[in-house]
């Protein structure tokens, strides 16, 4: 059994992705091009952005973002600790310094409670408030606007996890100034190699960001008007994620029937799952369950591990405690919430072809070991 | 007849099959994002290149920002580098937080006049980024190698353009403390996409580039630096590993080529030839010609067909974006005058020596 299981997936569409390979191949242009264009379009339709820009990577993409609002040395940005690294690491790559604050026990999201209270606080002057989509759930963007427009900050979503998820009828794109993704192999859209995007509804800022993509260009390649970087999607990557886009939505579909399987068989077990509020839909870039303690916790994943059932720990340590990132002056106990989920949470196997009697060998495994302890 | 500047089609038709068999291979085995494919690539090309380590990032670029990073470059800091490159090697410099400090270049080798370096250097210098341009290495890299050493300061060699080239019967690259290469298509060594790798022959710093490239990630999940995102993809790796069979043949006929134009251009009044200097070897990424009427000729070119380039138009410290330098042409006289008349004729191994002699035989026209 495999964590992500990208080949069944790839078994239905290999035949369409050769052809799509061999034409940017013969098309001979490996960077830019038609598939480049002709997928921004396709995650604008997708999304309702009005802007979508292909870059690298998604850290590349939240740098991108970061170095278009003009954020910078002796900026601060609030965000969470509760999340994968290069959220905090974008930020500091940009010479601006992470602020936390810590997240909801229940959706394991931003918790709005404590952002003016770090703003207040913080010897640094906050421009942007970078609420992260975790596992897939969007933040709650609405309550975190109104802070934003209060204190005149601006809203980068980090969506690396959530690309396709939404509120109501609104999509995962349209929820800040400007949002970013990541089409990194093991994520719901995917491409076959390192990949990303940034969205946003302002004129400018895109013509910002895409000059930034391009090493600061301005008019033209050699007329360099800004410091910028070299971030583009690759062509190849760009033909690979038009089929793939081709099916996100029915995947999407099953991502959530799938989740609900596993919460439906676990509904009796002494564990609890993500919070889903009511109109939000989530992509289930994970399937994260939280137990009890984390001794049970490790018991599980040893097990599991015994019956060759693959489990991942996100995140075992949170940004505030990594040791990169000590000079922020952050101590043990600083986001108690945080911390405890890394203590007590679990992913399990989540991929749109995950069968059913997977489902229940994975099940079955997590209650055998919870019923032997107890 | 049609000549292209540059066309990298020629050479995929080339090895089509070994192409579709390289990317076909990573799809089988969905080893996208470093993984068995890059591993490989990086240990056939330290061998082949002789040097220690080979680290596959993502673009020549974030190459060299990772070379500074892992020298803990940064805000306060100086680097030196040259007046006529591309922005890549000054705006990495900038990123960090660190200041560039911009020196111009030699009469006859287009590369950092060493002569120039030591006037450049200030207490806050850390390092010097001397750019191996066109594919020729620095005229007198034992010497920049040496200030250096007197100076402690770093050396970062940006072999982005002179993959495989020699200095003293030794690969540029393996000189400096670390060095970049860029696998950007129209390089000599080209990626289908954007890849790159630093090489460095201290497995100390190797080892933090690594990190550094992969999120400061010493374990999974355990960050031990700021890093950044910065990895070859399985595809580009694979790819580069197959052409890696071939780049020594393709290296010998861009020298072919670059010999073909320089005995049929030699004598022409208002046009300078490259200058190999008798010390070092000139892979050609590029086959740059000194012309008057710059201007004039590459139009009479492109009115015949010809495409050309110019690398690069604009000087480095005269952009918009380091205004706050405060520099004036004058500041770099060689590089300032070279940009006018710097021309790229066309340069890659699939030209045929009917096409060489074809583009000779029309600049001839032009100044005759």
């Amino acid at each position: 059994m495999d964590f992500i299981d990208l080949k069944k997936q790839q078994k239905n569409i290999r035949h369409s992705l050769d052809i799509r390979i061999k034409k940017v191949l013969d098309d001979g242009r490996y960077i830019g091009g038609e598939e480049i264009k002709l997928f921004e379009e396709k995650l604008s339709v997708f999304c309702g952005s009005k802007h979508s820009i292909g870059c690298s990577n998604g850290t590349d993409a939240l740098m991108l973002a970061l170095m278009a609002l003009d954020i910078g040395p002796g900026d601060g940005v609030i965000t969470v600790p509760f999340t994968y690294i290069a959220t905090l690491e974008a930020i500091a790559a940009v010479g601006a310094t992470p602020v936390l604050v810590d997240v909801y026990d229940s959706t394991f999201n931003m918790n709005p409670d404590h952002i003016e209270k770090a703003i207040n606080e913080s010897d640094k002057t906050i421009k942007a408030i970078m609420p992260v989509d975790l596992f897939g759930l969007p933040a709650r963007y609405r309550v975190i606007n109104d802070i934003a427009e209060k204190y005149n900050l601006k809203i980068i979503g980090d969506a690396a996890q959530s690309f396709g998820a939404k509120k109501g009828k609104k999509k995962v794109g349209t929820f800040a100034d400007i949002s970013t993704t990541s089409f990194f192999p093991a994520k719901p859209l995917g491409c076959y190699g390192d990949g990303g995007a940034v969205f946003t509804d302002s004129d400018d800022y895109a013509k910002t960001l895409r000059s930034l993509a391009v090493h600061g260009k301005g008019s033209d390649k050699y007329d360099n008007i800004r410091v910028g970087m070299n971030s583009r999607l690759d062509t190849l990557q760009a033909a690979i994620l038009l089929e793939k886009i081709s099916i996100f939505k029915d995947e999407i579909i099953m991502r959530n029937k799938i989740a609900n399987l596993y919460k439906e068989k676990m509904s009796h077990l002494p564990i609890r799952f993500q919070t889903i509020p009511k109109d939000y839909q989530s992509v289930y870039a994970q399937f994260s369950i939280v137990f009890d303690n984390q001794m049970i916790r490790d018991k599980i994943q040893n097990e599991l591990k015994k019956n060759n059932i693959p489990s991942v720990i996100y995140y075992p340590i949170s940004g505030h405690l990594q040791g990169g990132y000590s000079y922020l002056n952050y101590k043990k106990g600083d986001f108690p919430i945080s911390e405890d989920l890394g203590c007590r949470i679990l992913s399990l196997p989540m991929h749109p072809y995950l069968e059913e009697k997977d489902i229940n060998k994975i099940v079955g495994a997590v209650e055998n070991i919870i019923v032997a302890s107890s | 007849m049609n000549i292209p500047f540059a066309d990298i089609k020629k050479q995929y038709e080339s090895i089509k099959e070994e192409i579709h068999d390289s990317i076909n291979e990573v799809l089988d085995n969905t080893a996208f994002v470093r993984g068995k494919y890059v591993d490989r690539f990086e240990k056939n090309f330290s061998e082949m290149y002789g040097v220690k380590n080979c680290i596959g990032v993502g673009n020549g670029t974030d190459a060299i920002y990772l070379a500074l990073k892992a020298l803990d470059i940064g805000a306060g800091d100086e680097v030196i580098t040259v007046c006529n490159s591309w922005i890549s090697t000054s705006e990495v410099i900038s990123q960090t937080g660190a200041k560039v400090k911009f020196v111009d270049i030699e009469e006859d080798n287009y590369n950092i006049d060493v002569n120039k370096v030591e006037a450049a250097i200030t207490k806050n210098t850390r390092a010097i980024i001397p750019v191996h341009l066109y594919g020729q290495p620095v005229k007198d890299l034992d010497r920049l190698i040496n200030i250096a050493k007197q100076h402690s300061l770093y050396v970062i060699e940006d072999c982005a353009q002179a993959v495989f080239c020699k200095y003293k019967n030794q690969h540029v690259g393996t000189f400096g403390d670390i060095a970049t290469i860029s696998f950007y298509p129209g390089k000599n060594l080209g990626a289908f996409g954007d890849a790159g790798a630093v090489i460095s022959n201290s497995n100390e710093l190797a080892k933090k580039i690594r990190m550094l490239a992969n999120h400061g990630q010493s374990v999974k999940h355990t960050h031990i630096y700021e890093g950044i995102n910065s990895r070859m993809d399985g595809i580009q790796g694979n790819i580069l590993n197959t052409k890696l069979n071939y780049i020594l043949d393709w290296t010998a006929r861009r020298q072919e080529i670059a010999q073909r134009y320089s005995s049929k251009l030699k004598n022409i009044k208002g046009l300078k030839i490259p200058k190999i200097d008798s010390n070092a070897s000139h892979v050609f990424h590029l086959y740059v010609i000194l012309a008057e009427e710059r201007d004039n000729l590459k139009q009479y070119l492109q009115d015949n067909n010809i495409g050309t380039a110019l690398h690069y138009p604009n000087l480095l410290p005269l952009l918009d974006c380091y205004k706050s330098l405060n520099h004036i042409a004058s500041d770099f006289p060689v590089g300032s005058r070279n940009a006018k008349m710097i021309l790229s004729l066309p340069m890659f191994p699939e030209l045929t020596n009917e096409e060489v002699d074809h583009v000779c035989e029309k600049i001839k026209g032009f100044y005759s």
